[in-house]
């Protein structure tokens, strides 16, 4: 509605980018040793030859697997369109056996046109299951199954697994069976009847190299030269984006952040918090965005914690290091209060408040998760004898009481001694 | 396609509920919810009343727009994180309501397990409401996280369908309304309760991923939660949403907070500068800042006849001095919430009750509430027998009554005084000590016949008749005392420990401050110092 502005629709365009997995990934499995050629391939000659297979794709989290996959599956779709169907399940939904079999039962009755009953049982629907695999294995149609967040199928006892692996085993089925992990040691943990099954094929998905990160953000970023976007602008834009890239102080941001990160999708976090900073009159990104988008996603927690906190919950932080200090390991709120007041009474400080208060404070600093409780066990005791212990360490407090807005200096110095 | 399952639940009704008539007819509900229902509702402010409207909070508002980004942006799952109340939710669903986005808003206090949370989501994206036509019950069942993709997917597509074709035509009635847009909204807020749930880290990794698991670009998800994001580390991994935080409000802001909506903002700016340092030392919560404030505030203002006028240096300073002395003992009331609107005043009749459990003011060394006088010499008897060791019962208790301060103090040498503090630094540790039934009862008819004297000056507002029974036989006594150790028990005063093996007695133990035995000894005129054994 109306008229958007260039900067909004190079956003738009940019963003959108960013959150699809298929844009990010093609010109990544370009090259014909990647995972994407090798992938396919197993998978279409399975598909050709009308043979059974099984595949683990390994990776850390946020590599790119299931978008691999999902490239893959879309070409195969095309290029086989009647000979192939894909039910997908995930470990984190269907890991109980029940709800697995109800799940590839419904789809199979999406994909095929059937009437699906919520009320089915559990052996109604592994029967219906088998027979559609042996009526599909007669069609010559191959049944593709994704199983994402494998390890999570092969908790428990990976009935499941056992019975997709042993109805591949017969020669009238037709099924690929591709299970993807982020635990690299996900076959490990196959039972040793499941494991007997599984042919023993696995893609690791490592990090991309820098020159294949570099192009990957060209790609991203430079807009493309079609008429909607007004004229001139595309050029400015793509030119600001070629003078940051070539810039030595983004190549010095770009190290840092690969210091920390190495997956294709933190890569898309960064990119995605500094291109949202955009500044939407002029439409251009600039090398500030980048270094706040950095200082972004290098967080620290507890030093943010320590800056929340109030004075009278510094001196409570400080007691506590100090017992620690002492070399006495455990304490519980008493023997702080103890400590605070002989703070109190040797340097005369202004800030004593009564035990009410200052319980609050602890309260609040549990809350925060700076300190907690030691065991557990010990809930028959009020929260004032439980033994309690610190959840930071002591540099991360001196870091946080010298960047803290109203430190009193005499706490620095408690600190030191 | 899939059998609709049926929606009513079917309910038991007890037989007189299933014979009584309905008197009158059920009010005609107001219109179904519609599509428009999705939005804040409320008419849309400009960019400037959110900012006026959460001062200090500039940046955090800049920065979660532009990561919300212009209309049909796709976004990455945020999540945004801070202490209690520094203003999260609402900067949140102000700032969806000056954009105009449609959203769904769920909160995981008051959906406390997976099925009403996943339900409410739902009754909300399928445009349900609840209501009596329909028993108040969900649109559709649900609890399991497969059942709710499979069904958000549904009611999501429908939805993105009815607003694609209302963004095409135009909007006749409210012509000067932004579009909605294309895209829906997820607001989840207090996600760090999930933890606490059961299979609570299930649903947090399903919630991290559901963006994934849905692949649904027009779905935005905004996770609110009160611990920052590493408390969800866990041994599952998840791609982290990304975060914005909002810190504390330093002093300026909560100038700037307090100041907001006063009738009298001169007159309150001073009275801000004489209070507000000193009370930013102890907490910078706003809420618990404005209750001590709204009462200080009171008392500042009691000198002046009219509260309209803006002092000048002369009277600032006077009304400081009046105010003074009055600060140091609020500071350590702070926390206290007085559930009697003028708490400065203390009437008659109506007698403040102290919300805190173990508070007590220290000025005033009157008990706060009222104990009959045998729980009073039960909670004696039960603090006395957690302080003093067993052993010294008999020595302590005889009838010479209370310990004899005559023990020589002997030159205590170095190594007694670290066994000394060693022995202080456990007793520390381990709290008060645990005692069964029988000694709490034999102490107790101890220490009562020492104040059997003192029954006599009892008032006449007594409301347990067996105190005057301590000569009567014991029978009467020791089932009213059991009731009594168990009302104690059930306020916390004394607590049950473990019981032990041998014996298979229920140890007690006592969980009250010396201060409040104090208190209670006096209002009994019980010598307590005496029983007490010091190390």
């Amino acid at each position: 509605m109306g008229k958007e502005i260039p900067a909004e629709k190079s956003l738009n365009l940019i963003r959108g980018r960013l959150c699809d997995p298929s844009f990010i990934f093609g010109p990544l499995s370009a090259s014909s040793d990647s995972n994407y050629s090798k992938l396919k391939f197993i998978v279409s000659t399975s598909i050709t030859e009308g043979c059974n297979n099984s595949i683990l794709l390994l990776g850390p989290r946020g590599s790119g697997k299931a978008a691999v996959l999902d490239l893959v599956v879309g070409d195969l779709l095309e290029q086989f369109p009647d000979s192939v169907s894909v039910i997908r399940l995930n470990g984190l939904l269907h890991s109980d056996d029940n709800c697995a079999f109800k799940e590839i039962a419904r789809q199979l009755c999406m994909e095929h046109h059937l009437l699906f009953s919520k009320m089915a049982s559990f052996d109604e629907n592994s029967h219906f299951i088998i027979a559609m695999l042996r009526e599909c294995g007669l069609a010559h149609k191959t049944i593709i199954f994704v199983l994402d967040e494998f390890d999570m199928f092969a908790q428990g006892k990976q009935r499941l697994l056992y019975s997709l692996l042993d109805a591949m085993q017969s020669v009238t089925s037709q099924a690929v069976v591709i299970g993807i992990s982020s635990r690299l040691d996900a076959d490990q943990l196959l039972e040793k009847r499941v494991r007997s099954r599984f042919s023993h094929r696995k893609i690791l998905f490592l990090p991309p190299s820098r020159d294949e990160l570099d192009g990957l953000l060209e790609h991203l970023l430079s807009l493309p030269a079609d008429s909607s976007f007004p004229s001139g602008y595309v050029s400015r834009f793509n030119d600001k984006i070629k003078n940051i890239t070539s810039d030595r102080r983004f190549k010095d941001i770009l190290k840092t952040f690969f210091n920390a990160h190495s997956t294709v999708n933190s890569f898309l976090k960064f990119i995605f918090c500094a291109v949202s900073l955009m500044n939407l009159e002029s439409g251009l990104l600039s090398l500030e965005n980048f270094k706040a988008a950095l200082s972004r996603m290098q967080r620290q927690p507890k030093l943010e914690a320590v800056r929340d906190c109030s004075v009278l919950e510094l001196y409570l932080l400080v007691c506590m290091r100090r017992l620690e200090v002492k070399e006495q390991n455990s304490y519980n709120f008493i023997s702080v209060m103890k400590e605070y007041k002989a703070i109190h009474d040797s340097f005369q400080t202004s800030d004593y408040y009564a035990q009410n208060v200052c319980i609050r404070g602890f309260e609040h600093l549990r809350e925060r998760q700076v300190i907690c409780y030691a065991e557990n066990r010990g809930q028959s005791q009020t929260g004032e004898y439980r033994p309690m212990k610190l959840l930071i360490s002591a540099s991360e407090l001196h870091q946080g009481m010298r960047s803290h807005a109203c430190c009193p200096a005499i706490l620095l110095k408690l600190l030191d001694h | 396609m899939p059998k609709e399952e049926s929606s009513k639940v079917t309910r038991r009704s007890t037989r007189s509920s299933a014979s009584a008539t309905v008197e009158n007819p059920e009010p005609i509900e107001s219109h179904p919810p519609t599509i428009d229902d999705l939005t804040f509702g409320d008419e849309s402010i400009t960019l400037d009343a959110v900012l006026s409207d959460f001062p200090g909070r500039r940046s955090q508002i800049f920065d979660f727009i532009r990561l919300m980004g212009p209309l049909d942006c796709p976004t990455l799952p945020i999540m945004i994180y801070g202490g209690a109340s520094t203003g999260k939710t609402s900067v949140v669903l102000q700032v969806l309501r000056h954009l105009n986005r449609p959203f769904v808003y769920s909160s995981c206090r008051t959906c406390y397990n997976p099925r009403i949370l996943f339900e409410s989501i739902l009754n909300q994206l399928l445009l349900h409401r609840k209501c009596s036509s329909n028993g108040y019950s969900s649109a559709k069942r649900c609890d399991k996280p497969s059942d709710f993709v499979n069904l958000v997917r549904e009611a999501l597509s429908n939805v993105i369908k009815t607003l694609e074709s209302a963004s095409g035509t135009s909007r006749l009635n409210k012509p000067d309304e932004k579009p909605m847009g294309k895209m829906v909204y997820l607001i989840l807020d207090n996600v760090d309760l999930i933890k606490d749930w059961d299979k609570g880290s299930m649903i947090l990794q399903f919630l991290f991923s559901l963006d994934s698991v849905l692949k649904m670009p027009q779905l935005g998800i905004v996770l609110i939660s009160g611990l920052p994001p590493d408390v969800y580390y866990s041994n599952m991994g998840y791609t982290d949403p990304i975060p914005l935080l909002f810190p504390e409000y330093s002093e300026e802001d909560l100038r700037q907070i307090f100041l907001r909506n006063q009738a009298n903002p001169k007159l309150y700016s001073a009275f801000l500068d004489a209070v507000l340092r000193s009370f930013c030392r102890v907490t910078r919560r706003v809420e618990e800042l404005s209750t001590t404030f709204s009462s200080l505030f009171r008392k500042y203002c009691e000198p002046l006849d009219d509260l309209g006028i803006s002092p000048n240096e002369d009277m600032k300073r006077r009304l400081y001095s009046h105010l003074k002395p009055f600060i140091a003992p609020c500071l350590n009331d702070i926390f206290r919430v007085s559930t009697h609107p003028h708490d400065g005043e203390t009437r008659g009749e109506r007698r403040q009750k102290v919300s805190y459990s173990s508070e007590n003011r220290e000025e005033l060394k009157i008990l706060d509430f009222h104990m009959s006088t045998s729980a009073k010499y039960l909670l004696i008897a039960a603090f006395l027998a957690s302080r003093n060791p067993a052993t010294l019962d008999a020595s302590m208790f005889d009838s010479t009554g209370g310990m004899d301060n005559r023990k020589r103090k002997r030159k205590a040498s170095e190594k007694s005084m670290e066994k000394k503090e060693i022995a202080e630094q456990e007793a520390v540790m381990k709290g008060p000590g645990s005692f069964p039934l029988e000694r709490l009862m034999a102490i107790f008819q101890c220490i009562a016949s020492v104040g059997d004297s003192s029954f006599g000056e009892e008032n006449e507002g007594e409301e347990e008749e067996d105190a005057t029974g301590y000569d009567r036989e014991n029978n009467n006594l020791m089932s009213d005392i059991l009731l009594q150790v168990s009302s104690l028990c059930d306020a916390n005063f004394l607590i049950k420990s473990g019981s032990c093996p041998l014996e298979g007695s229920i140890r007690y133990r006592s969980m009250v401050s010396e201060d409040l035995a104090l208190k209670v000894a006096k209002s009994l005129s019980f010598p307590l110092a005496k029983y007490l054994y010091r190390r």
